[in-house]
């Protein structure tokens, strides 16, 4: 449709103010083609935490048909507000990521290759190690003769994810071994 | 009115979340890149990355280091030469939505010539399309114009975990710029609004734009 200004006022003038911009000519299609359909659409939203630091952002994860997505900050949650930093802002890649661990793995003595061991393997492996490096290695004394009970030669690395509890618990077990050195992944 | 962004940057930590929002809402892969010796990584915008903080410093008269930070990405400007350009072409393959004012390349740009292409890029006075040499499509970003269709904000604003980024209504956001300018110039003299007669994105930079990017205004 042609359109000049004259015609465009008389239009107005007739009453006609609900004239479309389809109606002046510009093609709306292209545009709404363009958006296409949300990807989010009828995802149903699961409420999870970032699990990268112990801010513990809360994210909203998009699940369709079993399978994440999307994700991205809960604007709800008055910790972030809805907004997350690098690394929760690619929370996404970590789960579809192929570096993703999802099984034990396994690396012998000056091996340079990983292989994949089930769970009962990897818990007795890592408890067999825990008792032998305690008992080599349990310092009872320091060097003026006070007893310390120190296990220099293990190092936890726990989550910041932990509630206190949780860490109370590590700390009691960890402790009760000796084990001096505790950290946790936030600070790696 | 268009929606329009305002993006402080001496708000702006160069934590990346809007970085890697963008590339996770568009579904875009990683790169694999170098260390250059800068934290810009990677060294530009290219298909895989439609939004990218720049790096810039400098010593200032004190011979302290000032680190300047610039999330660089598409102006969407109110008349945009990229569309104006690709009009000549190929119509339809640089398209304005008249509602939210964003500018969006569209699958026409792959049946533009490679000079064609080139033309349009050139025309960007920001230099932000990037060619896609496997689509042959021309890429830039679309701010996130499925979401703000849907009513949502675009993912690098709803992302900014420091209140960089904002978006809404072009006048709501023009008095929120004028408004944060007054705060800024009182620690940053030199402090101005990046070409925001002209554009949908609205830099508040803290000093010259050489301090942040060639391109950072034009």
């Amino acid at each position: 449709m042609k359109s000049t200004r004259r015609s465009f006022l008389k239009g107005v003038g007739a009453g006609v103010f609900c004239l479309t911009l389809g109606q002046l000519g510009f093609d709306l299609g292209e545009a709404k083609a363009y958006a296409g359909s949300l990807k989010i659409e009828g995802a149903k939203e699961v409420i999870s935490v970032c699990p990268f630091c112990s801010v513990c952002c809360q994210v909203i994860a998009y699940v369709r048909d079993g399978k994440l997505v999307s994700t991205e900050g809960d604007p709800d949650f008055p910790v972030n507000e809805g907004a997350l930093c690098a690394k929760g802002a690619a929370l996404y890649s970590m789960y579809t990521n192929d570096h993703r661990l999802k099984k034990p793995m396994y690396r012998a003595p000056n091996s340079d290759k990983w292989v994949e061991k089930d769970w009962d393997w990897t818990l007795k492996q890592i408890a067999r190690r825990v008792k032998d490096a305690r008992d080599k290695d349990m310092i009872l004394k320091n060097g003026k003769g006070q007893t310390v009970n120190r296990l220099e030669s293990i190092f936890w690395m726990g989550t910041s994810h932990a509630s206190n509890e949780e860490c109370a618990v590590i700390h009691q077990a960890l402790r009760g071994l000796g084990v001096v050195h505790m950290d946790h992944q936030a600070r790696v | 009115m268009p929606k329009t962004f305002l993006i402080d940057t001496t708000r702006c930590t160069a934590c990346r979340g809007c970085q890697l929002a963008c590339k996770e809402w568009h579904d875009l892969p990683a790169n694999e890149t170098k260390q250059t010796g800068s934290h810009q990584n990677p060294p530009d915008l290219n298909p895989n990355n439609l939004k990218i903080v720049r790096f810039r410093e400098h010593l200032d008269k004190d011979g302290v280091v000032v680190w300047n930070f610039f999330p660089d990405q598409c102006r969407h400007c109110l008349e945009p030469p990229c569309k104006g350009q690709a009009d000549t072409s190929v119509e339809g393959a640089m398209i304005q939505d008249e509602k939210t004012g964003a500018v969006l390349a569209t699958e026409k740009t792959a049946q533009l010539s490679e000079e064609d292409a080139q033309s349009v890029i050139e025309a960007c006075p920001y230099n932000i399309p990037r060619l896609d040499k496997k689509t042959k499509r021309l890429t830039k970003c679309d701010m996130c114009f499925d979401r703000v269709s849907a009513g949502m904000q675009p993912i690098c604003v709803k992302t900014c975990p420091t209140g960089t980024m904002a978006f809404g209504e072009r006048e709501d956001m023009l008095n929120m710029a004028r408004n944060r300018l007054e705060t800024v110039l009182k620690e940053f003299p030199k402090a101005f609004l990046a070409d925001y007669k002209d554009v949908n994105v609205i830099y508040l930079l803290a000093e010259e734009k050489e301090h942040y990017y060639e391109y950072a205004a034009s």
